[in-house]
C-alpha cells in the first residue's frame, strides 16, 4: 500500500551536518497517531540528523476503518477510545503492509509535550493513554508470538518527555544508542536539530494561521475555530467535519496553530493582565485552576481566544468517544466560548465510523447560522477591545481574497 | 469600549481560622476504618471533621444526574456521595447553614489522569445543586506541608499530615488484620466485633496524640512521630483483643489478591459491588490492598526521576538522599506497626522489584491509576505465589487503566496459568461482574485445594492429626498466631507446613 505523506505535513528536511555513522539505508517506520500529529517535525528533524535519509522515514497511512481491519484487527488487548485502539492498525501497517520492509519501527512513548503554554501552566503532560498506548498496543503484538522478530523489525518505544529539553538527549540516547549505536553527543546534536525542525515547522504554521486572520479582519469574514487534539487532524479521527465547514467558504482556523505574536496577544488579554486578572497571555488559571495536561490546557486556552478574537464567531469542539480527558472539560469549555455570544458546536463521541448523513446536516446548521450571527457577534465581541486592532494596520480593508488550500487546510 | 462578563472557575471563599470552631470539614474516599482514625487525627487538632457516608449505588445515580457523561466511576460515585449528603443536609437544615457549616477536603491535583481534574466534576454538581458557594479544597497528595489553605482554617503542616499518614497506616494494618482472620473465623461476626472496638480504641489513641500540632519545630514533629512507643504500644494493646478470637485454618480457600485503581480496589462497598465481602462469601480470603502501597509508590517515583535527571536538576543528590530517609522512616513505620500486631499484616512489596517485574510490560515512568504497579502486583503476587488469583478491579472509562490491563495481555502470554480476573466496574452491571469473576474464582478453589493436599501428601499429616495437636494447644487456633509463608499460596497449606516442621515433637 502506497503511503501518502503529506509534504506540508509530514514533509521531511535534511539535516545541515553530516551525520558520523552511515545510517542512510536504516527504513524508519514511524505509526502516525496522537501526539506524533503535532511533534512529526522532531522525529524527521531528530532522525535526518542522524543520517537517515528522509525518505527511509515512512509515516504510516491516516487512520481508516480498511486499515484497522486488514492489519490491526484480533490484535486489540482492551477496548478504549478509538484514537489509542486504531494504534494497532498503524503498526501492523508497518509491519505487513509495506513494499519494502522497515528496519524499525519507531514508536514514542510521549510523557509531555513542548506546549507554548509551559511554564504558564501546572504541566504539560499528555494524556495517560497517549503516554502508556504503545505499552497497550505492542502487547496485542507480543502476547502470543513476537511479531516484530518474526518481520525481522526491531520495536523501539522511546519514553521522552518532550517538554523537557534537557532530559530529552539522555532519554533518546538511553533508549535508542544499541538500536541505532549512537553516541551521546550525536544524540544531543540531533535532539537540537529535532526541535529546530518543529519549532520552525510551528512557526510557519503559526504565521499562516496569522494571514488567515488578518483575511479576515480586514474583510470583515468570520472563521471558524477548530478545539481539538492534534490528532482529531486525523481525516480517520476527526472525519474530516472541517474541511466540509471550509467547503461553504470559511477559513478554519487550529488551536494548535494561533499565531501567538506579542501584538496579538496584548490586544486580547492585555486589557485582563492590567486588570490583575491573569498573569499573562497564556495564564489560564482564571478558568482551569488544574491545568496539567498540555492538550487539555490548549483546548481551554483556545476556548478563551475563541470568546475574545472577533472573527472566531464560531468554535466547533471534536471529541473522541470515551475520552476522559475531554469528558471534565465540556461544560467550562462550553461556557467560555458562549460567554460572549459566540457560536459553539460539540462533535462528541467520533469513533471509527463517519456518520456521513449526520455530518452533512449538522454542518449546514452550523453554516446557516455563522452566516446568520457571525456579523452581530464581530460588532459586537470588537466593541469589547481597544483600538488600534494589531490585524488592522490600515484603515483601508485589503482586497485580497485569500482561499486556503485543501492540504494546508488540513493542517489548520 | 464596553464590559464583558468572561467565564471564571470555580475559586472558593476562604475558610477562615475563626471559623474552625464552628465548620465541620467533610471528607470521604477511603474505608471507614481509615477515615475513622483520619477524624481522630483532625479532632487532635482541634478541628471539627466528618467522613461522608459510605458509597451507596444511588450515589451514581446523583453523580450522573449532575455532572457531563463520560466520566470515570470513581468521580461519578464520589462526586454522587458528595450530592446526597448536601441535598439531604439542606433538607434538614436549609441552604445557608449548609454552606456556612460544612466545608469540603479531597485529595487531587495529582497530574495527568482526571484525578487531577475532580473538582471540575464537583463544581459542577455544586453548581447543579445551587450551592456554588460551599467551599471545596483540594489536598495535593505529594506535599506535607503546604501551608495554610485560603483563608487559614486548614493548616496543612507537618503535624496534620504525619498523622493523617500514620492513622493510614494503622487503618491498613488492622485491614489486613480483618481479612486475615474472618474467613477463618469459628464464631460468625467476631472479627468484625474486635475490628470495631480496635479501631475505637485506636481512635483515641490519635486524638489524644500528645502533639497537639502546635506550632513546632518540624524535626521534632517528625522524630517524635519516628522514634515514639505511643503508637506500637496501642497496637500491642489492640493485639490482645484479636487474641480472643478462634480460627480454624483448616478451611481451605483461595487467596484473591485486589488490585486496580487506587479508589476502586480501596473501597469497601457499593462502589466496587462489595467485591471483597463477596469474594468472601464465595469462599474465598482476600488480599486487600493497602494504602500504604500507594504512598510508597508516590514516595518512592521522584527518586527515579531525580536519578534520571541528576545533572540538570539542582541539588539532586540531596532531594534523593532526602527522600530515600523518609522511605526509610515510612517502612520502619509500617514494619514497626506489624511487628506490634504479631508480624502478621503483609509487608510491602519493594517499590524496586515491582518496577523491575514490570518493567518488559510497562515503563515505571508512565503516569495515571497505579501505573506499572498494575502489573508488576500481579506478578509479584503470581511469582511469589501469594495468591492464587488476582482480581483487578476497573473502572468503567478509566484512562490509565485500560491501557495497563492491555499490557497484561502479553502477561497472560507469558504466563498462561495465572489467574486474572480483570473485572470492570459500572456501577450498574454487577451481575456481568460476579459472574466473570466466579469462573476464575472456581478454578482458584481447585488450585487451593489441590494445593492443600499436596501440603498434606508432602508431610505425611491429616486433619485429624493436625486436630489433635490444636487440641493440645490452642494458641494455635488464636488469629494472632503467626503461619510463615513456605512457598504455598494458600493460608491451610502453610499451616500443614508449618505444623509438620514447628511441632513435629507434638504431632508424635
Ligand atoms: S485524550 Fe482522550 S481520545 Fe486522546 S488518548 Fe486520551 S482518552 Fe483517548
Ligand atoms: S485513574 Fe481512572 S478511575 Fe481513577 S480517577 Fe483516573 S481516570 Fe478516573
Amino acid at each position: 500500500m502506497p503511503i501518502p505523506i503529506s509534504l506540508t505535513w509530514f514533509g521531511k528536511k535534511r539535516s545541515a551536518a553530516p551525520p558520523p555513522k552511515d545510517r542512510s539505508r536504516l527504513r524508519v517506520g514511524i505509526p502516525k497517531v496522537l501526539n506524533i500529529w503535532s511533534t512529526h517535525q522532531f522525529w524527521v528533524g531528530f532522525l535526518t540528523a542522524l543520517g537517515i535519509a528522509p525518505e527511509n522515514i515512512i509515516f504510516s497511512s491516516d487512520t481508516s476503518e480498511e486499515q484497522y481491519r486488514e492489519f490491526g484487527k484480533g490484535r486489540g488487548t482492551v477496548d478504549c477510545c478509538y484514537p489509542v485502539k486504531c494504534i494497532s492498525g498503524h503498526y501492523g501497517e508497518l509491519l505487513f503492509g509495506l513494499k519494502k520492509k522497515i528496519d524499525i519501527l519507531l514508536s514514542p512513548m510521549i510523557y509531555s509535550l513542548p506546549s507554548f503554554l509551559r511554564g504558564h501552566v501546572l504541566d504539560t503532560l499528555t494524556c495517560t493513554r497517549v503516554m502508556a498506548g504503545p505499552e497497550n498496543i505492542k502487547a496485542g503484538f507480543l502476547k502470543e508470538r513476537d511479531v516484530f522478530a518474526e518481520n525481522g523489525v526491531i520495536y523501539a518505544s522511546p519514553f521522552v518527555s518532550l517538554g523537557e529539553p534537557a532530559v530529552v538527549p539522555d532519554q533518546l540516547y538511553e533508549a535508542l544508542k544499541d538500536i541505532l549505536q549512537l553516541d551521546y553527543e550525536e544524540t544531543e546534536r540531533a535532539v537540537e536539530a529535532g526541535y529546530r525542525a518543529l519549532e520552525a515547522f510551528n512557526q510557519k504554521m503559526r504565521q499562516h494561521s496569522r494571514e488567515v486572520l488578518t483575511w479576515c479582519a480586514r474583510n470583515d469574514r468570520p472563521c471558524v475555530f477548530v478545539l481539538a487534539r492534534p490528532y482529531h487532524m486525523d481525516p480517520g479521527i476527526g472525519h474530516e467535519i472541517e474541511a466540509s465547514i471550509q467547503a461553504h467558504g470559511f477559513p478554519i482556523l487550529w488551536v494548535q496553530y494561533f499565531p501567538l505574536d506579542d501584538d496579538l496577544m496584548d490586544w486580547l488579554f492585555g486589557q485582563e493582565i492590567r486588570a490583575g486578572r491573569i498573569r499573562s497571555p497564556f495564564d489560564i488559571s482564571d478558568v482551569w485552576p488544574s491545568s496539567y495536561s498540555s492538550n487539555t490546557n490548549e483546548i481551554l486556552w483556545g476556548a478563551k481566544v475563541a470568546a475574545r478574537c472577533p472573527w472566531i464567531t464560531c468554535v466547533i469542539r471534536f471529541s473522541s468517544y470515551e475520552c476522559g480527558m475531554d469528558q471534565p472539560t465540556y461544560t467550562p469549555t462550553q461556557k467560555i466560548v458562549e460567554a460572549t455570544g459566540t457560536l459553539f458546536f460539540k462533535f462528541g463521541d467520533l469513533d471509527a465510523t463517519k456518520p456521513a448523513g449526520s455530518i452533512k446536516i449538522r454542518v449546514e446548521t452550523i453554516v446557516h447560522y455563522v452566516e446568520k450571527y457571525s456579523p452581530e457577534i464581530i460588532r459586537r465581541k470588537r466593541a469589547w477591545l481597544p483600538d488600534p486592532c494589531p490585524l488592522l494596520p490600515s484603515p483601508e480593508p485589503v482586497t485580497q481574497t485569500l482561499e486556503p488550500e485543501t492540504d494546508v487546510a488540513r493542517a489548520f | 469600549m464596553q464590559a464583558v462578563a468572561h467565564y471564571t472557575a470555580y475559586k472558593p471563599r476562604p475558610f477562615t481560622r475563626e471559623e474552625r470552631q464552628h465548620v465541620t470539614i467533610l471528607f470521604g474516599g477511603l474505608t471507614w476504618k481509615h477515615e475513622r482514625l483520619i477524624q481522630a487525627t483532625m479532632h487532635n487538632l482541634g478541628y471539627n471533621a466528618q467522613p461522608l457516608p459510605n458509597i451507596r449505588r444511588s450515589d451514581l445515580d446523583a453523580g450522573k444526574e449532575l455532572i457531563d457523561v463520560g466520566a470515570c466511576c470513581p468521580t461519578i460515585f464520589t462526586t454522587g456521595n458528595l450530592v446526597n449528603f448536601l441535598k439531604s443536609e439542606v433538607a434538614r437544615r436549609g441552604r445557608d447553614e449548609v454552606v456556612n457549616k460544612y466545608v469540603f477536603l479531597t485529595a487531587g491535583a495529582c497530574g495527568p489522569c482526571r484525578f487531577g481534574q475532580y473538582h471540575e466534576s464537583y463544581t459542577m454538581a455544586l453548581d447543579g445543586l445551587g450551592l456554588r458557594d460551599f467551599r471545596l479544597f483540594l489536598l495535593a497528595q505529594n506535599q506535607l506541608d503546604q501551608g495554610a489553605a485560603a483563608g487559614g482554617g486548614l493548616e496543612i503542616n507537618l503535624a496534620l499530615s504525619l498523622g493523617l499518614v500514620w492513622a493510614i497506616l494503622c487503618a491498613d494494618v488492622l485491614t489486613d488484620m480483618e481479612y486475615l482472620t474472618r474467613p477463618y473465623e469459628v464464631v460468625p461476626g467476631q472479627t468484625e466485633e474486635v475490628l470495631r472496638e480496635s479501631i475505637e480504641e485506636l481512635y483515641e489513641v490519635f486524638r489524644n496524640r500528645p502533639i497537639q500540632g502546635r506550632e513546632g519545630n518540624k524535626w521534632k514533629i517528625l522524630g517524635w512521630h519516628y522514634l515514639t512507643d505511643y503508637f506500637t504500644d496501642a497496637l500491642e494493646r489492640v493485639r490482645k483483643k484479636w487474641e480472643a478470637i478462634e480460627v480454624d485454618r483448616l478451611r481451605v480457600k483461595p487467596k484473591v489478591k485486589i488490585t486496580g485503581e487506587f479508589w476502586l480496589q480501596t473501597h469497601e462497598g457499593e462502589g466496587n459491588y462489595n467485591m471483597k465481602r463477596w469474594l468472601e462469601q464465595e469462599g474465598a480470603e482476600v488480599i486487600p490492598p493497602p494504602v500504604a502501597v500507594w504512598l510508597d509508590y508516590l514516595l518512592h517515583s521522584p527518586i527515579l526521576k531525580l536519578e534520571k535527571r541528576r545533572r540538570h536538576e539542582r541539588r539532586a543528590r540531596l532531594k534523593i538522599a532526602i527522600i530515600r530517609a523518609l522511605e526509610h522512616i515510612f517502612h520502619r513505620t509500617y514494619n514497626r506497626f506489624r511487628q506490634a500486631l504479631g508480624g502478621l499484616p503483609y509487608e510491602l512489596p519493594d517499590q524496586e522489584e515491582l518496577k523491575r517485574l514490570a518493567d518488559p510490560y510497562y515503563h515505571y515512568e508512565l503516569r495515571g491509576g497505579e501505573g506499572h504497579m498494575l502489573v508488576g502486583k500481579a506478578l509479584y503476587a503470581y511469582l511469589h505465589k501469594k495468591a492464587h488469583m488476582i482480581c483487578e478491579l476497573s473502572p468503567y472509562s478509566c484512562m490509565p487503566n485500560t491501557m495497563s490491563i492491555g499490557a497484561m495481555a502479553q502477561v497472560q502470554g507469558k504466563y498462561p496459568d495465572m489467574l486474572y480476573a480483570p473485572i470492570e466496574v459500572k456501577g450498574d452491571a454487577e451481575i456481568h461482574a460476579l459472574s466473570r469473576c466466579q469462573m476464575i474464582l472456581t478454578e482458584a478453589k481447585k488450585r487451593a485445594q489441590q494445593e492443600f493436599e499436596q501440603a498434606l501428601a508432602e508431610t505425611g499429616l491429616t486433619v485429624e492429626a493436625i486436630r489433635a495437636v490444636e487440641a493440645r494447644h490452642p494458641e494455635l487456633t488464636r488469629s494472632t498466631y503467626r503461619i510463615p509463608h513456605y512457598g504455598y499460596a494458600g493460608t491451610a497449606a502453610n499451616y500443614v507446613v508449618h505444623i509438620a516442621r514447628k511441632w513435629r515433637r507434638a504431632l508424635a
